[in-house]
């Protein structure tokens, strides 16, 4: 397989970012067995941090890191409005052929954890890829999303790259 | 205010993964669905005893042996054949069992007559003309292909007409020509026409939409055509010459992506009435809108003057949290206020839109 960018700047996790605490974390929304329930029906408020959880494990699909290694996704880059969430990403180069598969697999990660109330809409950072328009209208357009989840050597990469953000999980 | 409100008759549950689209039977008393579980499930309905209500009952489920989601379905004018368009590229014909004769809930299996096989990649809608005697069907390859229906299930296809720089979504035929729209993601709506002496050929391409055009819906008197788009809209194009259309309104409302609409002729008491218009929306509505003759529509009935148009019915949430992908009126006498919808809760919903 073509490699788009052979040699990635690599970053530290933020520490202080992670909320996996269930001190700092009570109203997760994965953990049911743990969490107070006291409404079923309540609608919980589900912020960016607790998005960028979701999503920050995630692997890169052609490098053993994870997609917040190479600042790809970031918390400021998501936005939380009721009903709505916008993730921004940011291929680590412009002709990143590997863009579509990292939105894809983004947006799986969020229809599997989020409550279905939630639209999403995923973009790539603005500038960020030569084929910007493209990329993003492939991601948001959800016949085009459907399909390519039917199609098995796709999902199984998809499924490699949600294996250690679900890792976390558990 | 509204004049009517869109009243839910009934939901009928029973799919197991996404509903993406409905067809009333034109003849029969037959609701057909598809969905991402890969088969096609049919409602027939009848008046209950001593009410004006609907009821719908499950009649049979076609587990139709299609290897990845039915995008589609659509009925023959003559109600005997069911088109369905699968993204396992292929299109299925069927048909039931003893034929025309069958009838009730004990007539005989719906089964495959034909196979179309032809498409490169996913298939995302069929439509068959008027008259029933031409089928058309699209993809994500770019591709419409136009098919003659043979007797005896039989079908040659007549042109592949490769226009689009794009995935076609979704296929029309005129109401009574045979005048075939498609529309794509590449943002356009071409028109097509069968040159006698050669093949189909494009005579028009519309341009105006933002974004992916999801759907396209002709007028029931076939003077205009209105389509559905990524970018929230629906455009109403007119004809203003014989191979001419053109954009003469934008109608606005919904707040996600237009993904069906469905032009009946409505129940209106509005003699200059050219129908009802519904459309359905990632944003969970239902709108329904009355559309008019323009004042020149005697004198200059192809002036590219727009319609009158208004918002007759609205309803949030018809599905739930959930997106609404289909629309379709009933085409039946007597039911052209009936509604059907489907959504990503796996359910199909039948509305009646009644004064309110």
């Amino acid at each position: 397989m073509e490699v788009f960018n052979p040699n990635p700047v690599i970053f530290a996790p933020a520490k202080v970012a992670s909320r996996r605490s269930k001190e700092n974390k009570p109203e997760s929304f994965w953990d049911d067995e743990d969490a107070d329930v006291e409404d079923e029906n309540a609608v919980e408020p589900i912020d960016q941090d607790e998005i960028f959880d979701l999503i920050r494990h995630i692997s890169d699909p052609e490098h053993p890191n994870s997609l917040e290694e190479l600042r790809v996704v970031s918390a400021p880059q998501i936005s939380v409005s009721e009903n709505r969430v916008i993730v921004e990403f940011t291929p680590t180069v412009p002709h990143c052929g590997m863009s579509t598969l990292i939105g894809l697999s983004i947006r799986v990660r969020l229809m599997q954890s989020l409550p279905p109330r939630f639209k999403v809409d995923i973009f790539v950072k603005p500038g960020s890829h030569q084929s910007e328009h493209a990329v993003n209208k492939q991601l948001n357009d959800k016949e085009r999303v459907a399909a390519a989840l039917e199609n098995p050597a796709l999902l199984d990469t998809v499924e490699k790259c949600l294996e250690k953000a679900e890792a976390w999980d558990a | 205010m509204p004049r009517f409100k869109i009243a839910e008759v009934t939901e009928l549950q029973g799919h197991d993964d996404r509903a993406w689209n409905i067809a009333w039977n034109p003849a029969k008393p037959l609701l057909a669905s598809c969905s991402a579980d890969k088969t096609v499930r049919l409602y027939h309905y009848d008046h209950a005893t001593d009410s004006s209500d609907l009821r719908f009952t499950h009649n049979t489920t076609i587990s139709t042996g299609h290897t990845k989601t039915v995008r589609a379905v659509a009925w023959s004018p003559s109600g005997l054949s069911l088109a369905t368009a699968s993204f396992d590229a292929n299109v299925g014909i069927w048909e039931q069992e003893g034929g025309e004769e069958s009838e009730g809930p004990n007539a005989g299996e719906w089964e495959c007559s034909s196979l179309l096989e032809g498409h490169e990649t996913e298939c995302k809608s069929v439509a068959y003309s008027s008259s029933g005697t031409l089928l058309a069907s699209c993809s994500r390859d770019k591709t419409v292909w136009v098919w003659e229906v043979q007797p005896d299930a039989d079908f040659e296809c007549l042109g592949v007409l490769m226009e689009h720089t794009q995935d076609v979504k979704c296929v029309a035929w005129h109401p009574h020509e045979e005048i075939l729209a498609s529309a794509s993601y590449d943002d356009t709506i071409r028109l097509y026409i069968d040159d006698p002496s050669d093949d189909w050929f494009c005579f028009a391409t519309l341009k105006g939409h933002e974004s992916t055009v999801w759907c396209v819906s002709w007028s029931p008197d076939g003077r205009y055509l209105a389509s559905s788009s990524d970018d929230k809209t629906v455009r109403i194009w007119k004809r203003v010459k014989e191979h001419s259309w053109e954009s003469v309104l934008v109608l606005t409302g919904h707040e996600r992506s237009v993904y069906s609409i469905s032009w009946g002729v409505g129940k209106s008491d509005d003699d200059a009435s050219l129908g009802w218009l519904a459309s359905a929306s990632g944003d969970g509505q239902v709108i329904v809108w009355e559309l008019t003759k323009p004042s020149d529509s005697d004198t200059a009935p192809m002036s590219p003057t727009p319609p009158g148009h208004s918002i007759i019915a609205r309803l949030e949430a018809a599905h739930g949290v959930y997106d609404v992908n289909a629309v379709a009126w009933c085409p039946r006498q007597g039911y052209e206020d009936i509604l059907a919808t489907a959504g990503d809760d796996c359910s199909v919903r039948v509305w009646k839109v009644v004064p309110a």
